[in-house]
């Protein structure tokens, strides 16, 4: 008998069973191992909470009593909501237009997915170029035109709130047009044929079957939609600037910039953001529970009724070249030109940029830092994953231990990049462990980030397999381990590999956290781009933002290839 | 090859609705035995299997292979499922997409460590054994359903364990193909002689399979017995619904006669009677037979009056739909020559049904079944719970 049974001990009180190892041994695993995430994901936020709390949480009442914090707060709201509005507006319509698409422009399906992938420090630089005041490129053409032939600036402004929430909305576009997407995909189409052949209008279709069916892929999708918003950092670093907009993201990142760096500041700014973020977390788990009972599969694949129509490739190709292409324009002419003004030169050409850039060597660093890093991350968030969606698989077991780690896998993902980043510069400049300055401390927050994504593709992975292939080699004497060997990682390539392509993409761009964990003599591809960006040098600027645009691309070449060209909806 | 002895076995699920799967279940299953566990969806059946295998753990209970205990909730043990020497076909087959037909069904010979040359031996003979020799360098998806079925058969056999279980393993087949695979898996046993549990809510394949068929109800073994038992005396009125038994007259005495929610029954019971005010009569479509109103009946006929509500043809014979007292049954004649007067039975005609007593089951109240005089064969002896 291979059961291993503690010594059977004596009880006083014989009612109580003896605790038996074969119980014992798997709970404490867990507890290790949530341990583990326990203290890679949360320490430093608690730690950061307790230095703000210090001292009668002196942090809080300087963060909150200094003049226009509450225009900050609300001007973050602003942001959030209004961008979250176009997104849901702009994702919903897409989705929809993606489905009416004929088989033969199924293609036109990943443009409105590219945002993603595209590093948003380029795209949000691209903007700048195209649509700064005076010498932004289309500024300057839409100069021409007779009603604007008298402005010297104009007529749009990208510094300003509108327009950040503009930039911010059609990024956001992307996460919704994939759970919208997805949410279409999930609906029997029978059910669609099933109230057309009763009588209803394709109109009618829509809105008294598809919608209420896509509500919950709806409010999942705008939950997430929001958090992001909320955690926004990158466009109201580069764009708000100019006119001092700040949001409470870029405040914490200036906190952590003064000398000396006002950590307990820091993190009493992100407490709104934080809050938000584990309340919704935490809502989510309760509410929604299990996602899974909201599909309605089976029967035949959804197709609207709608017969495939030119008009649904249209907005997609328009949305592709308004959102991916044109700020990506933008950086290729500043790139190949001398200097950035509005006036467009082709004569005047020139690959200096790309000369001066690579002579520079820092990117050279920057991109091994980057490779490197992310390399490293992913590969040791991969077991953790695979080790965290095996154990939320099981949802009979471990009634207590399995929501604690449900929700501290999902934690990164609810929590702006911002805060983790403060929080590991904090932990990690001082005792027990110093990582400041190596690209561990890099590694360790690109682990955290990437813990959701590995383990949730991973789970859904492991769902679409379903449990009878392991099943099947455990009652045929296969063990634990041999299962996990012979059976699941061969079934499980491509979800490995689609999840580590995704990953890789994903800490390629990697900037918010990045920007604010490295030490001075230390970078990634985005915060050298950042300093050419402080040091105005434009043309260098662009050709940097193309590079990181070339190595995502490449990345998402591979992900594509290894995972299927529908790895993005793993999501 | 060892008896299996479930004792007392519960499962419950908790969850929103908390329900109890299993409830105190007690089975002995003989060496070489095919156990048949049959019921409707829902009744514990597919969780009895599973506890059994080891893929789910039952909250109270045990269970033996022969001298060994592989789980017994009161002391603790529970033996996972690979040290259980058993062999399982799943309904979806779960044959390992990544690996050869040879692979799959080799693979639980490496789990336990056999010699690779010997192993390659079983393997051929495993593959024998289900026709499936020149099939074992493909991958399953280059199979159809049948052969791959075959080859989850193979992979449950190939290690001669002490228990071969079967989670419904016919029900992803076609119904040519059912038939074939059931008559493979029934000479296989006939051949090998392996003591197997079966679970199936198709009464055909229980009763073609079987050593014993366990009938199980809300986590509880309504009934165990012989096929034949099974089929002719059923214990309860459950367990006629579900063999077949889909004719129910609800009798009640009235007047001193008998009726059927209001319409008068005609004839003898043959049975003391005295003791019931009402009970139920069941009787399968085959036994109900239909005549034209006013025809002489048999001596022992509980015959009634019927409207027809509809009438199928069926090649051999006639399906018709009949309505007594707002209540439906169904009576199969025998089609008899063209223009016969079942074949021109129409909606609305006025016939009379009748059952004989022998052809028929009675329940009391609570659907137990009474004792008549007309049960030649043994009285069942196996009648349980």
């Amino acid at each position: 008998m291979s059961e291993i049974s503690a010594p059977a001990v004596e009880v006083a009180t014989a009612r109580r069973k003896p605790i038996r190892l074969s119980y014992l041994a798997p709970r404490l695993g867990l507890i290790v191992f949530i341990g583990l995430l326990g203290y890679l994901i949360l320490l430093p936020l608690i730690r950061l909470q307790a230095l703000a709390f210090s001292h009668g949480a002196r942090a809080y009442s300087e963060a909150f009593s200094e003049p226009g914090i509450w225009q900050v707060i609300l001007r973050t709201v602003e942001l959030a909501l209004g961008s979250l509005a176009i997104a849901l507006v702009l994702g919903t319509a897409l989705a929809w237009a993606a489905s009416t698409l004929s088989p033969r422009l199924k293609f036109l399906k990943i443009l409105p997915i590219l945002p993603i992938v595209v590093p948003a420090i380029a795209s949000v630089l691209g903007w700048s170029f195209l649509f700064s005041p005076h010498p932004g490129y289309l500024n300057a053409l839409l100069r021409h035109l007779p009603w604007w032939h008298h402005l010297y600036e104009g007529p749009v402004d990208i510094y300003t709130l509108p327009w950040i929430v503009i930039v911010t909305g059609l990024a956001l576009t992307s996460f919704i047009y994939l759970f919208v997407s997805a949410g279409f995909e999930n609906i029997n189409g029978e059910l669609l044929e099933a109230a057309q052949v009763s009588g209803s209008s394709p109109a009618g279709v829509f809105f008294r079957v598809t919608l209420p069916l896509l509500r919950p892929a709806l409010i999942y999708g705008s939950g997430v939609a929001l958090l992001l918003a909320l955690g926004q950092f990158t466009a109201p670093l580069i764009l708000g600037t100019n006119n001092n907009i700040t949001v409470l993201t870029t405040q914490m990142y200036y906190a952590t910039q003064q000398t000396p760096a006002q950590y307990d500041v820091a993190a009493a700014l992100g407490s709104p953001l934080l809050i938000f973020g584990v309340t919704i977390l935490v809502l989510n788990k309760i509410l929604l529970g299990d996602l899974g009972r909201f599909v309605t599969h089976g029967g035949k694949s959804f197709r609207t009724s709608a017969k495939s129509s030119k008009l649904g490739a249209i907005a997609l190709v328009v949305y592709g070249i308004a959102a991916t292409l044109l700020p990506i324009i933008g950086l290729v002419l500043v790139a190949l030109s001398p200097f950035w003004s509005g006036q467009l030169h082709p004569s005047q050409f020139t690959l200096n940029a790309f000369h001066q850039l690579f002579h520079d060597g820092q990117i050279i660093t920057a991109i091994k830092t980057s490779l490197i890093a992310s390399v490293i991350a992913v590969a040791i968030t991969i077991p953790l994953g695979y080790l965290g969606a095996t154990i939320l698989r099981r949802r009979d077991e471990f009634p207590l231990l399995r929501p604690v780690l449900d929700i501290i896998v999902a934690m990164p993902l609810s929590i702006p990049a911002v805060i983790f980043g403060v929080g590991f510069l904090y932990a990690y400049t001082r005792g027990p462990i110093v990582l400041y300055g190596t690209n561990w401390v890099l590694v360790l927050v690109y682990i955290t980030l990437m813990i959701p994504f590995s383990a949730r593709m991973q789970l859904s992975g492991m769902v679409a397999l379903g449990d009878s292939y392991q099943e099947a080699s455990r009652v045929s004497g296969g063990g634990v381990f041999r299962t996990h060997l012979t059976i699941m990682a061969p079934l499980m390539r491509a979800t490995f590999a689609g999840a580590a392509a995704l990953m890789f993409i994903l800490l390629a761009n990697e900037f918010a956290a990045s920007l604010l964990v490295r030490s001075p003599t230390q970078n990634v591809m985005g915060t050298v781009l950042y300093n050419y960006y402080g040091n105005g040098l434009y043309p260098v600027v662009a050709a940097t933002a193309l590079v990181m645009v070339a190595v995502t691309g490449a990345g998402v070449a591979i992900a594509m290839i290894a995972g299927g060209s529908d790895i993005f909806k793993k999501l | 090859m060892a008896n299996v002895s479930i004792r007392g076995l519960s499962k419950r699920f908790g969850g929103k609705v908390p329900t109890t799967a299993v409830d105190s279940l007690d089975i002995e299953i003989e060496p070489g035995e095919f156990l048949v566990l049959l019921g409707p969806s829902g009744c514990g059946k597919t969780t009895t299997l599973r506890c059994v295998a080891g893929l789910e753990s039952a909250d109270e209970g045990s269970i033996a292979f022969g001298e060994r205990t592989v789980f017994d909730a009161g002391r603790g043990t529970n033996v996972p499922p690979n040290k259980r020497n058993i062999g399982m076909v799943f309904q979806s087959y779960a044959l390992w997409p990544h690996m050869t037909v040879r692979q799959n069904i080799g693979y639980p010979l490496r789990a336990r460590r056999m010699k690779r040359a010997t192993a390659s031996e079983w393997i051929e003979e495993a593959a024998e054994l289900v026709d499936c020799s020149g099939l074992l360098d493909r991958y399953p998806g280059q199979l159809s359903g049948g052969q791959q079925q075959r080859v989850a058969l193979s992979r449950g056999l190939v290690a001669r364990p002490d228990l071969v279980l079967f989670d419904e393993p016919l029900s992803n087949l076609d119904a040519r193909l059912r038939d074939q695979v059931r008559t493979e898996i029934h000479e296989l046993h006939q051949r090998l002689r392996f003591t197997a549990v079966y679970v199936t809510h198709d009464q055909s394949e229980a009763l073609a399979l079987g050593d014993r068929l366990a009938i199980m109800r809300a986590g509880k073994v309504e009934q165990l017995g012989r096929p034949e038992e099974i089929f002719e005396e059923p214990g309860t009125e459950y367990v006629a619904g579900f063999t077949g038994m889909e004719n129910r007259l609800s009798l009640e005495r009235k007047d001193g006669g008998w009726s059927h929610y209001g319409e008068p029954v005609k004839g003898e019971l043959g049975f003391d009677d005295h003791p019931f005010d009402s009970f139920a009569a069941r009787a399968r479509p085959e036994d109900l037979q239909l005549v034209r109103p006013g025809t002489p009946l048999p001596p022992d006929a509980l015959a009634f009056t019927a409207i027809v509500a509809d009438s199928e043809f069926g090649g051999r014979w006639m399906d018709v739909l009949l309505t007594v007292a707002g209540t439906r049954l169904h009576s199969r004649m025998p089609a008899g020559e063209r223009g016969s007067w079942v074949r021109s039975l129409n909606a609305g005609e006025q016939v009379t049904a009748y059952v004989r007593p022998g052809d028929t089951t009675f329940f009391d109240q609570d659907g137990a079944r009474i004792p008549t005089k007309h049960a030649a064969r043994n009285p069942a002896s196996a009648v349980g719970v």
